[in-house]
């Protein structure tokens, strides 16, 4: 659950206003956020029940916007949510009466901790929208002076590889970034656009000459223009252009040929990524391989039937081995998981 | 005579209706439509259509808006504090309302926000510099709420800092009314559109049997998909420069106004006129 304790030097303290209510679910705004995205429901039934049973035993957080007759909550949506299904299926306290929440009234937060807050809530939901994210945390940096992502995920929740991707929508300038807050879903640049065109960007930027003198925002306009014709079918695809010039990397000749393509690519607007790179990736043949090969180091390893080994530096080297292992194959499933998958944002 | 009389008093009424403007004529025209045995069942219908005229609509915003500056202003926020949202494109009605209030009660001068809630990259900026406010959303008429919901979700995914919502809106239906009162959105308004107050509605009791019945049927063969409305609300609530799509057919006529001409057709079922 969200801490509402300041992990920050900078950051203010939620200041109780002494005041404890019992407050009913009309007397309460809920967030904006949609619960059945925020929340498990095994874990809200679970939650359900118990408060249909005992009532809401923890009080839950809240505050009043100046103006505004209701409460909103800065802690507590869940334990909210749960009462408001209950009342809705007119279940009834232990008194016979509708079911109330115990309340802390706090002053309204500083804009910082209601950001901290917002994320916090938003760790829950899988497919939250990565721009006003973005925006969030770029208001969270500035004002707290911190750019370390370590530190930054300490404070917001976000794992550092989503404060990476925010980062690389957050280098882009605002024009684009306006692409990805269009409210029409058919207009709207999705932002894994913005992520997974960064690097070929700047690999344009830094080895084709042609791209070089469009400038950054021409070259960026070029590969708009593009994905708004439909030449890029799926922002997923970009990838294969980076995996073209990482793969002819010990071969010149192969990669003059990348480097060219890639300038075909960024000219000519009618040349489709697939179309311009599939024959620098022969993705089956190396995906048959490496299935072969995780056959064969687990079928090897197996064989040794290791279980323990007395040599202590023998010991550590093999540990050291089997976590380098681990870590990249961590990284690679991963990378195939597709939980967020660039290509759901855009149909092919 | 009668016909004639009728024609003349919704002429009065409506007369200044944008889209289409409603004449003796033109009511004349919508009357002749219908069938001699269904015309005092029109008529009775037409009595009850509830018309917001400009000035009244004006009016309306204006004393609203007056009533929810003061309030605020006592709760602390003085106007500067404050952000008026359209939530709809440029030319549709939250836009035109909005500047009708701008106009009229000066909102710049005194320091307000003016904002299209569709720009995210300019609400985020404005809550960001103010922190703490109230966030005003401005249209004409809230039928169920859905649509003013889906504006309000994604305006609010940019708001930064402690803010409270508002609506101001000259007319709302009691549906809407609940929803947005359990959003936590506090409506500021000169009229709940109650659903006894319309007629085809199922429940109202003034024009019960089968004289609604039979208007409900000829509503239906006028547009078979939405007679009565969006999600079949049948309001009879009708604003000067458009009507609500929640209106029965009967008033509102077919696309393109053939083959059925309606007295309150809304701006997108006018006939497109072609340059000669």
């Amino acid at each position: 659950m969200p801490t509402l304790k300041p992990t920050h030097p900078e950051i203010a303290p939620v200041v109780p206003s002494g005041q404890l209510r019992r407050l009913s679910v009309e007397d309460i705004k809920p967030s904006t956020n949609n619960p059945r995205m925020l929340f498990d429901k095994p874990l809200l039934d679970e939650l359900r029940k118990n408060i249909a049973e005992h009532g809401v035993l923890v009080p839950i957080t809240v505050y009043q916007p100046k103006g505004q007759t209701k409460f909103s909550i800065l802690d507590g949506e869940r334990r909210y949510r749960c009462v408001v299904d209950l009342t809705n299926d007119r279940h009834l306290g232990k008194d016979g009466k509708q079911i109330k929440i115990p309340a802390n009234i706090v002053e309204p937060p500083t804009m910082i901790a209601g950001l901290l807050y917002m994320f916090s809530i938003h760790n829950f939901r899988a497919d939250w929208e990565l721009m006003p994210t973005a925006l969030s945390l770029k208001i969270v940096m500035e004002e707290l002076g911190e750019t370390d992502n370590f530190a930054l995920s300490k404070l917001t929740g976000l794992s550092e590889r989503q404060i990476e991707r925010c980062k690389s929508l957050l280098a882009f300038p605002e024009k684009y970034q306006k692409l990805s807050l269009d409210p029409d879903p058919q207009t709207r640049i999705p932002s894994n656009f913005w992520i997974e065109a960064l690097p070929v960007i700047n690999l344009a930027m830094d080895k084709v000459e042609p791209v070089k003198k469009l400038g950054r925002n021409g070259a960026t306009d070029k590969l708009v223009e593009k994905y708004k014709d439909k030449k890029i079918k799926s922002v997923i695809h970009f990838r294969r252009i980076m995996e073209s010039y990482e793969l002819a990397e010990d071969d010149a000749p192969q990669q003059a040929k990348v480097v060219r393509r890639i300038e075909q690519f960024f000219l000519n607007p009618k040349l489709e990524t697939r179309a311009g790179f599939d024959e620098f990736v022969v993705e089956k043949k190396r995906v048959k391989n490496a299935l072969a090969a995780c056959e064969e180091f687990l079928g090897q390893l197996k064989k040794f039937k290791l279980k323990y080994t007395t040599d202590e530096d023998e010991r550590k080297n093999l540990r050291t081995a089997l976590k380098q292992v681990r870590e990249y194959c961590e990284s690679l499933e991963e990378a195939l998981k597709g939980d967020d998958d660039p290509e759901a944002d855009q149909e092919d | 005579m009668l016909r004639y009389l009728h024609s003349l008093k919704a002429a009065l009424r409506f007369r200044d209706y944008h889209p289409q403007p409603v004449s003796i004529a033109s009511a004349t025209r919508w009357m002749k439509q219908i069938d001699k045995k269904d015309l005092k069942l029109a008529w009775k219908l037409l009595d009850k259509v509830i018309y917001l005229s400009e000035a009244e609509t004006r009016k309306i915003l204006l004393h609203q808006n007056s009533v929810l500056m003061s309030n605020l202003h006592k709760a602390g926020l003085p106007p500067k504090k404050l952000i008026y949202v359209q939530t709809d494109d440029a030319g549709s009605s939250s836009p035109m309302m909005l500047g009708m209030l701008r106009n009229a009660a000066g909102l710049e001068q005194l320091g307000c926000t003016l904002l299209d809630g569709r720009d995210a990259f300019g609400v985020n900026e404005a809550t960001k510099r103010l922190q703490e406010g109230a966030i005003i959303y401005i249209d004409d008429f809230v039928g169920s709420g859905t649509q003013f919901n889906k504006a309000r979700t994604f305006l609010m995914q940019s708001v930064v800092g402690s803010f409270s919502e508002f609506l101001l809106v000259p007319s709302i239906c009691e549906e809407g009314l609940t929803k947005l009162t359990d959003l936590g959105v506090e409506v500021y308004t000169g009229h709940i559109h109650a659903k006894a107050e319309r007629p085809l509605h199922e429940s109202s009791h003034l024009m019960a049997g089968e004289g609604r019945d039979r208007l409900i049927e000829i509503c239906k063969t006028i547009r078979a998909k939405g007679g009565l409305g969006f999600e079949n609300m049948a309001t009879m609530v009708v604003l000067y420069r458009n009507a609500p799509n929640s209106i029965p057919a009967i008033l509102r006529g077919s696309d393109k106004q053939d083959p059925f001409y309606g007295l309150f057709p809304r701006t997108k079922d006018l006939p497109v006129q072609r340059p000669k």
